[in-house]
């Protein structure tokens, strides 16, 4: 058996390019120069390609939990998919529990617990014991066991009271609650968890937060993806940030913020914010990474930067706030965040 | 790093695990079809409204004595033209049932998200297209059914030949059927849309296959285009089993056709599914909406 959970090397994965979509995260190769025609009903131009995933290495130790961290359309839900053979890469190899995902694709299902779409992966017409003793059949685990494995679960995800009923009249928590347990079935040794924590309620996600821990405890391998970095820094042993289909940066949560420890963070609330003054407090020695962000509907803007010496900058930037009609009300000075890691990686939020 | 015994999965593969898998899907579609009531309602109304378009058209063309059906009889052999249009309508219905079941079944998992859920366990993956003929096949009898029981009790439609033949003619059809409509949900998986081609199908099947006419009567280009058409031999064997007392024997050229098709059907729906399911992990279709 491999020594790793998880190993990939070089993996890449290219799509067609479709016309007026964006593709703004990662590369579009364009096509070769077209020749000119001669025949008009010759051979098709080769398509634009665009590369989702760009050469992704990853060896991912059993029984650790690995976080994906990414903006939307950096690459993790697709390396995620070919992990879980549901898509087949361009080019490179991966192994699962020690399987070739192409080559071995069933016994690589067969090895993993898989959260992908959250609560829209189980059937709503259905209760939620019924999804669930459908896929156990479909996990090919034998009768008596898939029956008590279900109670187990029922029991675990405290779905106990409303388990005979359709899924349809659950609460968003709940359905996640069944596509957790639809993946924790087989007792799968590796389990893929894409943003498990999406749309829940704060209550609902540090509960299933404290599942995930408990589910390390029990020597499951995790990777885990997310957009939330408080949930990846509390959760991950090791992260990986993955941008335009790299991953960029690889260590553990307290690894990555060394890397910008001499830094601080200065973190604004302003009113009647606007962009020259941003570029004007970006022209200060020593400031990088500026964001800002409305929040709410009202005119008030949280405004973030990186800089080396705050006590030097922090005059300048009250300087540049005051007057026309733009107003300080917040200000503080904090250690670097993994998010902070991640701006000063990529120079944008998580959220972007 | 802290590190635990590495759980064991509760998977144990095998034809029986894949027997039970089928069995389970099966059963998932039976109940979630249970749950949607509004079928009853389309089993009890459909099997009348759409041949009735056609016998009153009938009614209305062979004059109020009716002596207008002479001609028909002439023509067709049947003397009675309601039992020769339900048979027609019926068969047409079948396969335009089956063209939006069968058909949209793996379409509708992925656009409810569910099919990518399936695709990602250790099933064998055309169970998922099979389980879902099962339930279609037992709405498809009550359906069938239903038609024979209101058409003999509303316009005294009466068999005047075997019931078991006329049975053994729909058993031998399902293969080119469902084979068609297994080939169907490939395609729509990949293409996504297919009304077109759902409406060009059953088109075809109304205007070359006869289904409320003799083939006969069509031009000879169009005779040669009706041969290709499983439910050209579907239709006229159902008539000769169900009306004209038609013999095993005489109905065996039909149904050794209708085998042939079944297998070039069922072949077709196979290998197009492998294809689509190939090209779904190279493209990524089985999770786009």
């Amino acid at each position: 058996m491999s020594d790793f959970a998880i190993e990939a090397t070089q993996l890449v994965k290219k799509f067609p390019a479709r016309p007026g979509t964006g593709d703004k995260s990662a590369k579009t190769e364009s096509a070769p120069a077209p020749k000119k025609k001669l025949w008009p009903f010759g051979k098709k131009e080769p398509k634009a390609m665009f590369t989702a995933v760009n050469g992704v290495d990853l060896q991912i130790q059993r029984g650790e939990i690995f976080g994906l961290l990414g903006p939307n359309g950096a690459g993790k839900s697709t390396t995620i998919r070919m992990l879980c053979t549901l898509l087949e890469p361009t080019s490179g190899t991966a192994r699962v529990n020690g399987f070739d995902i192409v080559k071995q694709a069933n016994d690589v299902r067969r090895s993993l617990g898989t959260l992908l779409a959250g609560e829209r992966s189980i059937y709503w017409k259905l209760s939620g014991r019924e999804n669930l003793e459908y896929f156990a059949a479909l996990y090919h685990i034998p009768q008596a066991i898939a029956k008590k494995r279900v109670e187990e679960l029922i029991e675990r995800m405290e779905l106990k009271d409303r388990a005979n009923e359709l899924v349809e009249k659950y609460s968003t928590g709940m359905r996640q609650r069944v596509a957790i347990a639809k993946a924790l079935l087989a007792r799968p040794p590796i389990l893929l968890l894409d943003e498990p924590t999406l749309g829940l309620d704060p209550q609902a996600a540090r509960r299933l937060r404290e599942l995930i821990a408990e589910l390390k405890q029990e020597g499951h391998t995790i990777l885990l993806t997310t957009h939330y970095m408080e949930e990846a820094d509390q959760l991950s042993d090791r992260i990986g940030i993955i941008d335009t289909g790299k991953v960029i940066a690889l260590d553990t949560p307290a690894g990555l913020k060394r890397h910008i420890e001499q830094k601080e963070v200065i973190k604004l609330e302003v009113t009647g914010w606007h962009t020259e003054i941003g570029d004007k407090i970006k022209s200060i020695a020593g400031i990088e990474n500026l964001m800002s962000r409305q929040q709410g509907e009202a005119d008030m803007w949280e405004v973030n930067m990186q800089a080396h010496n705050s006590r030097t900058a922090i005059p300048r930037i009250v300087e540049y706030i005051s007057g026309n009609g733009t107003r300080l009300v917040n200000m503080n000075i904090v250690k670097p965040s993994l998010e902070d890691v991640f701006i000063n990686l990529t120079g944008k939020a998580l959220r972007d | 790093m802290e590190t635990s015994l590495t759980p064991r999965s509760l998977g144990q593969p095998g034809f029986i695990s894949d027997v039970r898998a089928f069995y389970a899907i099966l059963r998932r579609e039976w109940t979630i079809f249970r749950r949607y009531p509004s079928w009853i309602i389309a089993l009890l109304i459909w099997p009348l409204i759409f041949p009735m378009m056609y016998i009153l058209t009938g009614r209305a063309l062979s004059g109020i004595d009716g002596s207008g059906l002479a001609v028909f009889t002439k023509l067709t052999g049947a003397t009675d033209f309601i039992g020769y249009i339900v048979i027609g309508t019926t068969v047409w219905m079948w396969q335009n049932i089956v063209l939006w079941d069968v058909g949209f079944a793996l379409r509708n998992e992925q656009m409810r998200g569910t099919l990518e859920s399936n695709w990602l366990s250790p099933t064998w993956r055309f169970s998922y297209l099979l389980g879902h003929t099962g339930p279609q096949l037992i709405s498809m009898t009550m359906f069938i059914l239903i038609t024979a029981i209101e058409f003999g009790l509303i316009f005294s439609v009466k068999l005047n030949g075997s019931a078991w033949l006329a049975l053994l003619v729909m058993l031998v059809s399902i293969p080119a059927i469902y084979g068609l409509g297994f080939a169907f949900a490939s395609i729509v998986i990949t293409a996504k849309e297919a009304h077109t081609f759902v409406f060009l199908v059953r088109g075809l099947v109304m205007i070359f296959c006869g289904i409320t006419f003799p083939v006969s009567l069509l031009p000879g280009w169009m005779q040669s285009i009706a041969n290709w058409l499983p439910q050209t031999y579907m239709i006229r064997a159902m008539r000769s089993a169900a009306f004209a007392n038609a013999s095993f024997t005489e109905l065996l050229p039909d149904l050794k056709a209708l085998l042939l098709f079944g297998a070039f059907w069922l072949t077709l729906g196979y290998l197009l599914f492998t294809w689509m399911e190939r090209r779904a992990r190279q493209t990524g279709a089985i999770g786009q909406y």
